[in-house]
């Protein structure tokens, strides 16, 4: 299983890109985010294969104009920097981040879909998309 | 004594002090206090225990320090000063200046602030100072750059005139962009609710009545001793938002719990650790001090009005808050805190530590808080125009199942640009522009519905024309219809409106 990021042009936005790469490879991608502004649009998608298979929905892609990137690690935390203050977890659009049992920040790595937001927003740059 | 219920003494300042530095006073944090109270109830756990510690760790933007610096050879008076790029304030005495927490780098802007500064001055960092200013007889230099630490100067003192608000409300956001505020990232349609404050372990809601804080209190302030000076700025103790003023040495505050932070998109602060111990001197306070998360509530405020006067959408207690979700606009919305709940544990508990230790001794204050004071908004005393001056009342509006020609025909007729759509209650749907009739025309749309747009960006009659200018320009269109609170439209403002204005205003 691989996590992508695609990234489009507002015109193929409009196009059923990821039907036909579907369609064409057989392997059912599945949405984990979406965000469209008038400049460009971006997907993260869970890719539930490896190999040739995963190549091949990768270049299907890119035949439609779309920039592939895999991404490879959750964001990393530094504990020596967090104050657990919090302001990452609401946020998070998988809510991938929450407390433990001693009020500390952890995050599910298989939950993050590496969108960067908390580490844009932590306060004290404890967090770092990688 | 007085006869009031619940406020005879049970013990003195001077019995608990007494008790501290033999080592045997019962110190409990307030998260264990709230526990034993609702075990054994207030009477008993009054008995038992002496003092309770309470605990904050927020970002507290009224913050800051006095630094004096000494004076250089040949000597000179700071008019200027800059200590790493941020402005501090000069306007003193030649070699006194005030760092305030929210000052921005003049080279790297929010990313770094005052209160990076006060972390970096407390990490016992090199700091680069610069200085500039007007040279006198006695003060003949104009410039100077060198590079201090804390251990440089004569006096480093924080002295914070607005911490540990009692509580804050929190904060969600009802529009349908992300807003980035000082209550942390919010989410569009209801996506999470952002708070602040620690509830049952904030220190003045555990005594709300100042029996024992008031002026002269020894607190925990930076990991340091500090002490209550004063009301803090804006406390409104009669509304559940008591502050407090506060001073103390920042040459004995450690970098753990001072921490400068930067809110994305809003400005620099400082994290600040504060906590104050509660004698528990008779029933009343152990009562106050007794109350727990379920027991303390704050409203959740729509952060997408932009006006002073957010609307309430509703009520939650602390409790809920903490849990990670409330229930919101007929959904499970998620939570989180900007203030950190753990390092307020670990205020509590290292006062806790330091009264047992008996490093720590109470003191009485030698004045109370006020109990009531008016908060009083900005009077704006020169004209602001509202939408309502500029608003154009006649609108010409059409329901989902209006014909595109007839729409067409009103557009004409009364030289119009956008119309808006309403259901049979005259609440707004939706809106059509001319364009969108146009497109319909060519394209041979059968309904409304089809080219209409459902997400419209609207105005409110009570709202600045200057806020409504920047909300159109962002969304780059020329015109939003204005609606009631229950989303009747009553109007429309275009930059036509706002054209005339301009016109009027000169
Ligand atoms: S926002 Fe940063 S400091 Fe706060 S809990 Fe998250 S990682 Fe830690
Ligand atoms: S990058 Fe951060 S905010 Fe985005 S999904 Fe991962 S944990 Fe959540």
């Amino acid at each position: 299983m691989v996590k992508l990021k695609l990234i489009y042009d507002p015109e193929s936005a409009s196009k059923p890109i990821l039907s036909q790469v579907v369609l064409k490879t057989g392997v059912a991608i599945n949405i984990l985010e979406a965000r469209t502004e008038p400049t460009a649009g971006e997907l993260v998608v869970d890719v539930p294969t490896t190999g040739e298979k995963l190549r091949e929905v990768v270049s299907a892609f890119r035949e439609h104009g779309v920039i592939v990137k895999e991404i490879m690690y959750a964001v990393e935390l530094d504990r020596d920097r967090c104050i657990a203050c919090g302001a990452c977890i609401s946020p998070c659009p998988t809510q991938a981040i929450s407390f433990d049992e001693n009020w500390d920040v952890v995050i599910d790595d298989s939950k993050c879909v590496r969108c960067g937001l908390c580490a844009t927003i932590c306060p004290v740059k404890a967090l770092r998309a990688v | 004594m007085t006869g009031e219920l619940g406020a005879e003494t049970l013990r003195t300042y001077e019995e608990i002090n007494e008790k501290i530095k033999r080592g045997d006073a019962i110190v409990l944090t307030a998260d264990e206090f709230v526990e034993l109270a609702k075990s054994k109830g207030v009477k008993e756990a009054a008995k038992e225990v002496d003092v309770v510690t309470t605990g904050t760790f927020g970002a507290m933007c009224s913050s800051g320090a006095f630094l004096n610096f000494g004076h250089a050879d040949p000597p000179m008076k700071l008019q200027q000063c800059w200590l790493n790029d941020v402005p501090a304030y000069g306007s003193l005495a030649a070699v006194d200046v005030y760092l305030g927490a929210t000052a921005v780098s003049e080279t790297k802007g929010i990313e770094y602030g005052g209160g990076h500064v006060i972390e970096d001055l407390v990490s016992r960092k090199e700091i680069e100072l610069r200085g500039e200013g007007i040279p006198t007889d006695c003060y003949p230099r104009s410039y100077i750059e060198t590079t201090i630490t804390i251990d440089d100067l004569n006096q480093a003192i924080l002295l914070n005139p607005r911490n540990a608000y009692q509580r804050y409300v929190a904060a969600t956001n009802s529009s349908d962009r992300v807003l980035h505020t000082y209550l942390g990232t919010l989410l569009p349609h209801y996506g999470n609710v952002s708070f602040s404050g620690s509830g049952q372990l904030s220190p003045l809601q555990k005594d709300p009545l100042f029996q024992t804080i008031g002026v002269g209190t020894r607190i925990f302030l930076g990991g340091g001793t500090g002490y209550i000076i004063g009301e803090g700025t804006q406390h409104c103790p009669q509304n559940g938002f008591a502050t407090l003023m506060v001073k103390g040495d920042l040459k004995e505050m450690s970098p753990r719990y001072l921490r400068g932070a930067t809110i994305h998109r809003y400005g620099a602060t400082l994290y600040v650790g504060l906590g104050i111990p509660i004698p528990i001197i008779n029933e009343k306070v152990a009562e106050t001090a007794a109350v727990s998360d379920e027991e303390i509530f704050t409203e959740v405020v729509d952060y997408s009005v932009p006006s002073r006067d957010r609307p309430i959408v509703t009520k939650v207690t602390y409790a809920e808050l903490k849990s990670g979700k409330v229930f919101l606009g007929g959904k499970t919305v998620p939570t989180s805190p900007m203030s950190s709940i753990k390092m307020a544990k670990e205020v509590a508990s290292m006062l806790k530590k330091w009264i047992e230790e008996g490093t720590f001794l109470l003191s009485r204050p030698v004045e109370p808080l006020p109990r009531f004071r008016e908060f009083k908004p900005m009077p704006l005393k020169k004209y602001e125009p509202r939408v309502r001056d500029v608003m154009t009342r006649e609108v010409y509006t059409a329901t989902i199942d209006t014909e595109i020609r007839e729409v067409a025909k009103l557009i004409v007729k009364h030289g119009i640009d956008h119309v808006p759509i309403v259901d049979d209650q005259g609440r707004l749907v939706g809106i059509v522009t001319s364009w969108d009739i146009a497109k319909a025309v060519a394209e041979n749309a059968k309904s409304l519905e089809e080219v209409m747009t459902r997400r419209v960006i609207v105005a409110y009659e009570s709202e600045s024309v200057d806020v409504v200018a920047t909300r159109l320009t962002r969304h780059k269109i020329s015109g939003a219809p204005v609606v009631d609170s229950a989303g009747r439209v009553i109007g429309v403002i275009t930059t036509d409106d706002l054209a005339k204005l301009v016109r009027r205003g000169a």
